[in-house]
């Protein structure tokens, strides 16, 4: 029962700039990983989506990481 | 503020644009870019609301841009982003401008809020606040030791009558 990382620190809007935060719901490889690992609501998760591939295409995060 | 309020009328919305600027810029030609940028946000009528200045960054992998026929590949850029708040319909000509710019590898406009949406600085504010609790609640304990010899007192005369 892993309670929303973005909810509990009162984070509403999830900003692709944000590496540091992005990073935690990355695995080794890159991938964005699972709504039941990360234990986020699936609204954050979809927002958490779309900030990670906004940070993919601008350099920020890798596509896939060696 | 009162300017604030007249665009938001007029369907103003609030954009960032991010974009990453060619590394082969000389480090103090960097803000006139930058500044050129601001300039051609607010000739379409945007307001900027919050940026940063580029920063150098390495990029997560190589990207490639075709200036005159030549592909340019790259591995590190400037990185900065401009908040603005402008009417829809100019931001497709604000992208069209953009495009043309052989200085930016890419840029990407996106629709966010007014607010600050960074959030790692909060954290730090937040922890330093937890810091300054602790040593309130050693002073709140003083006053506690008083409130229990009172109690004691009144306990002692309830136990008395």
């Amino acid at each position: 029962m892993k309670q929303d990382y973005f909810s509990s620190n009162n984070i509403k809007f999830i900003d692709y700039k944000d590496i540091e935060i992005l990073k935690k719901f990355l695995n080794p490889n890159g991938k964005i990983m699972n709504h039941k690992r990360t234990g986020v609501t699936s609204k954050n998760q979809r927002a958490l989506s779309t900030a990670v591939k906004r940070a993919r295409f601008l350099g920020l995060l890798p596509f896939v990481a060696k | 503020m009162e300017e604030n309020i007249k665009n938001t009328d007029s369907d103003a919305r609030v954009y960032e644009v991010g974009y990453l600027l060619v590394p082969t810029i000389p480090g103090d030609e960097v803000p006139a870019v930058y500044g050129n940028l601001k300039e051609l946000i607010s000739s379409l009528g945007g307001e900027v609301i919050a940026d940063e200045m580029p920063k150098q960054i390495n990029l997560a992998y190589q990207m490639l841009k075709v200036v005159q026929n030549i592909r340019n590949k790259f591995d590190t850029a400037y990185f900065g982003w401009i908040k603005f708040e402008m009417n829809p319909e100019k931001v497709a000509d604000l992208k069209k401008k953009m495009d043309l710019d052989p200085k930016v590898i890419r840029f990407l406009t996106t629709k966010t809020v007014k607010e600050n949406t960074i959030a790692t600085k909060k954290f730090v504010r937040a922890d330093m606040g937890k810091y300054k609790h602790s040593p309130k609640k050693e002073g709140e304990e003083t006053p506690v030791e008083i409130n229990k010899e009172e109690i004691d007192k009144e306990i002692d005369a309830m136990v008395e009558a």
